[in-house]
């Protein structure tokens, strides 16, 4: 609900000057970048149609999306423990869960890599059978979901712990098991916080770089483009590549919303 | 039909401790207490929704302590309603069914025959966050009945009703309860509701039982002080038997002396406790009255409930009377005005004075 202020209140309009400043910052930023590269159409057009940018921009986006289904399958029953239980070392595990936002990236990509090199812990067996993720694409998607997992995780728990108990447990007593309650009562009332999950966690993905080139320095993704760009070839060249996957982000969020624009506003009450 | 044998059940901040009552099939069974004594605790504890620590509780003859909700065929209606938002009307009353699986002309046959049944039939496509309390009520009922099960528990179902749906839901209620051959627990802490619709009575305070017992017995000859204070008796006066005779008590409560009939015998601490609707008034100097009771005082204030009007007054000891409101202007009493009040000894109900029974 809108509300229209006659007297502009002192305290909201300072206020707003200050916050504009962070938003001026952005704008400025996008400005000075587009202006560059709109000065140089052809230029721009080139790369936007070099198949090694269009390749990082869909392996970028691809191993994204790749690791938010993963977290949909395994981070959507670990949100629901958290929001609904409450259990002795709960606080240990929230701080486990928690922990790659804290960590600097690269300690992030040490971590993955000693795992899942090929004689890690992880990647050794799983050489052995086959999957590597070293240099490869699932190395990618596993760097991206070890540091997307919390923003996801946490949405989803805020959204569950808003579906009222007593929904739940008036589901049950009408015959519902826990596992039927949970499909058709507290997920179809999340599916919101779901989707505003995945979209924080696939924007934490596509914009990782020092875990994923600690693990997949190939093939690359669209950060690993750039900063390769950028020592090889100068700023006019990474900056154009820049310029195009601010183009593709912006579309694919954009769509994503428009998309998803009315899906699970059934209640504003809760 | 409910039994809880000895279930103690905490939870957060509620507990309840060591409680055993027996619910018989077709009671009207209300469940009061003042706010946070524990009894929405029990009524989920009734539904499986909570396991106690210790007892057991039965249900149909069966102890079902480890058994789910799912199985346990009780339908719970909550204060909130609780209604499934993403859901219009219809599917709410069809979840039930659904989950038994019916087959689609049953479910169909069946939220026909509800939505006529509570006069929501213009409802059925609408989303609950549209609907008014009152309608939303009769929606929450309806999906609980719908898989037709023989117990049906309400968490303080007229809470948040405006007098005219609150009416009509005692009335549906009365309905259900007569023609569905269901067995109702409802938990309040309203007494007025439990006094027009209960068969029997159980009083928790601070999750443990206190009384239970026929509604005609809790609320008019409660066992103890503390329980006359609850059900909202207004004239509680303490003192010491001092002669007894025939059943014919006096008790001195130090301001005055009263006469009531009661079979306990001298030197017992006591209450004497009548309802302020019991008190006579009149303006003192008038006839002699067979009221073996009668204290003149100064009227202190009023305090109108709808056509009552409730008088306090100062005898030495504070007297709550309630009269018509016509009454008040046709004696023409005001705020100093003296009166005497009188109280016949057979309606006084005398209380030991004791704190919680079984302590």
């Amino acid at each position: 609900m809108r509300t229209k202020h006659r007297l502009p209140d002192p305290c909201l309009i300072s206020f707003s000057l200050i916050g504009g400043l962070i938003v001026g910052l952005t704008v400025l930023a996008l400005l000075n970048l587009a202006v560059k590269e709109l000065s140089d159409i052809p230029f721009l057009i080139s790369t936007a149609s070099d198949s090694d940018v269009i390749n990082a921009i869909v392996v970028t986006m691809g191993a994204g999306l790749n690791a938010v289904l993963i977290l949909l399958i395994i981070g959507t029953p670990l949100a629901y423990v958290l929001a609904r239980t409450d259990f002795r070392g709960k606080g240990v595990v929230e701080s486990l869960v928690d922990i790659p936002i804290m960590l600097p990236h690269t300690i992030a990509g040490i971590l993955v890599y000693l795992l899942f090199m090929r004689r890690g812990l992880l990647g050794a067996p799983l050489y052995a059978a086959g999957f590597t993720f070293e240099d490869a694409y699932p190395g990618i998607v596993i760097a991206m979901l070890f540091v997307s997992a919390p923003y996801y995780i946490n949405s989803v728990r805020e959204g569950f712990e808003k579906v009222p108990v007593h929904l739940e447990n008036v589901a049950r007593t009408l015959g519902a098991t826990r596992f039927q309650t949970f499909m058709r009562v507290v997920l179809p009332l999340s599916v919101r916080h779901i989707f505003n999950g995945s979209i924080l966690a696939w924007g934490r993905a596509i914009g990782e770089f020092a875990a994923i080139i600690m693990i997949a320095y190939y093939p690359f993704v669209i950060s690993t483009l750039i900063y390769y760009t950028f020592t090889t070839s100068g700023i006019k060249a990474s900056s154009a590549v820049a310029f195009v996957m601010i183009l593709a982000c912006f579309a694919a969020f954009i769509i994503l919303r428009l998309l998803t624009r009315y899906t699970g506003r059934y209640d504003d009450r809760v | 039909m409910i039994e809880f044998d000895h279930v103690s059940l905490s939870l957060g901040t509620f507990a309840l401790r060591d409680v055993c009552l027996k619910i018989r099939k077709g009671d009207f069974y209300f469940i009061l207490g003042p706010s946070g004594a524990g009894k929405t605790v029990l009524l989920e504890g009734i539904a499986g929704l909570h396991s106690p620590q210790s007892g057991h509780v039965l249900l149909r003859g069966e102890d079902v302590t480890g058994i789910p909700p799912e199985r346990r065929q009780i339908a719970l209606v909550y204060q909130d309603y609780s209604l499934f938002p993403h859901m219009n009307v219809a599917k709410n009353i069809a979840f039930g069914l659904k989950m038994q699986k019916a087959d689609r002309h049953t479910i169909e046959r069946r939220v026909e025959e509800l939505l006529r049944a509570f006069d929501i039939g213009g409802l059925r496509d609408r989303c609950p966050l549209t609907l008014s309390g009152g309608e939303q009520q009769r929606v929450a009922i309806a999906r609980a009945l719908a898989v037709e099960p023989d117990i049906l528990l309400l968490d303080e179902p007229f809470s948040a009703l405006d007098p005219v749906s609150k009416e009509k839901l005692i009335e549906d209620l009365r309905e259900i309860h007569r023609t569905r051959d269901l067995t109702i627990v409802q938990v309040t802490h309203a007494r007025e509701e439990a006094m027009r619709l209960a068969t029997r009575v159980a009083v928790i305070i601070d999750g443990v039982l206190v009384a239970e017992d026929g509604a005609e017995e809790i609320f008019n000859a409660p066992e103890t002080c503390e329980l006359a204070r609850f059900v909202g008796i207004e004239n509680i006066l303490e003192g010491r038997i001092v002669s007894s005779s025939d059943h014919v008590v006096r008790v001195d409560t130090g301001a005055a002396t009263i006469i009531a009939v009661s079979d306990l015998s001298k030197g017992e601490e006591v209450a004497a406790c009548f309802r302020a609707e019991d008190v006579t008034l009149s303006l003192p100097g008038s006839s002699r009255s067979s009221a073996r009771n009668t204290f003149e005082g100064t009227i202190t204030g009023f305090t109108p409930m709808g056509p009552l009007m409730r008088v306090s007054i100062d005898c030495g000891f504070s007297l709550e009377a309630t009269v018509l409101r016509d009454t008040v202007k046709e004696m023409g009493l005001s705020p100093g005005s003296r009166v005497s009040a009188s109280v016949k000894a057979s309606i006084i109900h005398m209380t030991v004075r004791t704190r919680v029974i079984g302590d």
